[in-house]
């Protein structure tokens, strides 16, 4: 059922918006301001993922096998490699080659070698895990295979650079602490600056607040228009920063950013959760803001 | 329906009211008159449950007004038709918004908002001017919004203070017929002035109050 007070609760903000329009637009703004800066945030989180993403899609491993293993125990391993999803043998070192490897790679010096008994080098393989789109997680799965191969029978040792997959694990979770952090004064001065702003106009219509309440309206009656209105003030100030951020997107995107003159870094813009997070949050704190304001001064 | 009991009320060091005692029946129709300053206004205020007494009790409807605040007060205020003094106009509202918003806030369906209050403004002979801001309209025409808003509810109880002060001979009537109207379908009825014309054309019971008593 179309009741009056519905009307009433739309018709009285947008009155309340058309008559403070200066007021509004100053808090519309300021929302706008606050969420770029977290948005910009988030876009740069989203941005780093990607690349993270991108980068940590192809790991390669040596897998040593010890000395003297038997061809079965050899094929034991060699299926097990195979087995792991998104493995790859690229290439079978045995110990001749590797010694053979060896000798090129010293050129002159190799002589030293020949004073050897016996070939100290193991027999190898070379493994190339590929990932579709898992990024950093891939990198964990790898550093679990790395463990699981280490303990196999037949195998000496496994060596993989996980250096810069150990040192992306803190960097992520430092960005998201600063997202956090970053995020909590944002969101801070959103909902100051709406509570001021809902403050201002409750001042400017005390008297008609007052007289509301003598002619029997509820304080949720008096408050709700007010609370809509900080609504639509969030929700101005939320797409307002989504506009904002995506002009800078489409400004930084269209610039490639080439790294050691191989590596181009294609930017994203935030994706779909991230943009209903910012819209959520804006009207939340629209929302917040204004019944903060209206309770302090709207009662019997 | 309306019971006082010792009732004082003070503002500061100014007492203004002293000692009153009153009873108005179910359905009544009261006058209560005396000069300016006399606390006819207060009285009013005290009955609708917009001022606290200082100390005494208000019995209304069976409901005693010290002890009720917050939602209860509001809903209790919605039974209540109250024609203020001053009028208390919403000036950034219509003159049709002035009236329907006493409907808005009983939460009534919009249509039956508009023909309410469509016609309680033909009965003040405000229709045509119902689009307009009250500040565009003259005092007696603003009285007469301010009428139609108490009424239009359909209340239990109809406080107005000075209701016809700044109307004609011919609107007083008029407006008389409204609350006679009021009166008739049920409602209690309590006109504070202090217009001759008002008490001499009616036969109802008029209180005096004189130098804050009854």
């Amino acid at each position: 059922m179309a009741t009056g007070a519905h009307s009433h609760v739309i018709k009285q903000a947008l009155s309340h918006i058309r008559k403070n329009r200066f007021v509004h637009g100053v808090a519309v703004g300021a929302t706008i301001g606050a969420f770029v800066i977290l948005g910009l945030f988030f876009l740069l989180f989203c941005n780093l993922n990607a690349w993270m993403k991108s980068w940590g899609n192809t790991f390669s491993m040596t897998v040593y096998l010890q000395d003297g293993i038997s061809d079965f125990k050899r094929d034991k391993v060699d299926s097990f490699i195979r087995g792991l999803p998104g493995a790859e043998i690229s290439e079978y070192i045995s110990k001749k080659q590797a010694l053979s490897d060896l000798k090129s790679a010293l050129g002159q010096e190799s002589v030293l070698l020949d004073r050897l008994s016996r070939n100290p080098l193991p027999a190898s393989y070379e493994v190339i895990f590929e990932g579709e789109g898992e990024g950093h997680d891939f990198g964990k799965k790898i550093i679990e295979i790395e463990a699981n191969l280490g303990k196999l029978d037949g195998v000496e040792e496994v060596q993989f650079n996980h250096e810069w997959l150990n040192r992306l694990d803190p960097l992520m979770k430092n960005m998201a602490l600063a997202g956090f952090v970053i995020g909590g004064v944002v969101c801070s001065g959103v909902l100051f600056v709406i509570m001021n702003t809902i403050k201002l106009i409750i001042y400017a219509r005390k008297e008609e607040i007052e007289i509301q309440k003598l002619i029997g309206a509820t304080d949720w009656f008096v408050k709700k228009p007010f609370v809509f209105e900080g609504a639509v003030i969030g929700a101005a100030g939320g797409i307002g920063s989504l506009v904002v951020l995506f002009l800078c997107y489409i400004i930084f995107a269209a610039k490639k950013i080439h790294l050691f003159g191989i590596v181009t870094l294609d930017f994203v813009f935030l994706p779909m959760e991230y943009i209903f997070f910012l819209l959520i949050v804006s009207i939340a704190l629209g929302v917040t803001g204004s019944f903060i304001a209206t309770s302090r001064f709207v009662s019997n | 329906m309306i019971q006082l009991f010792r009732l004082f009320k003070k503002f500061g060091d100014h007492t203004a009211l002293h000692d009153v005692n009153m009873h108005v029946a179910k359905g009544e129709f009261v006058f209560i008159t005396g000069p300016s300053g006399a606390g006819k206004t207060t009285l009013l205020k005290l009955i609708s449950g917009s001022e606290k007494p200082s100390s005494g009790s208000i019995l209304v409807n069976d409901i005693d007004l010290n002890r009720i605040g917050g939602v209860r007060l509001d809903l209790f205020r919605r039974k209540i038709g109250y024609v203020f003094q001053d009028f208390k106009l919403l000036p950034n509202r219509t003159v049709f918004e002035n009236v329907s918003i006493v409907l808005e806030i009983m939460n009534l369906p919009f249509s039956v908002i508009k023909s309410k209050t469509c016609q309680i403004l033909n009965s003040v002979g405000l229709k045509e001017k119902a689009h307009l801001s009250p500040l565009a309209l003259s005092g007696g025409e603003q009285q007469r919004v301010a009428i139609a808003r108490a009424i239009v509810k359909e209340p239990l109880i109809l406080l107005a203070d000075e209701p016809t002060g700044n109307l004609d001979s011919d609107l007083t009537r008029r407006i008389m017929v409204l609350f006679r109207d009021v009166h008739q379908r049920g409602a209690t009825v309590v006109v504070a002035t202090h217009s001759r014309e008002l008490l001499d054309n009616n036969d109802f019971r008029t209180i005096v109050l004189n130098k804050e008593r009854i």
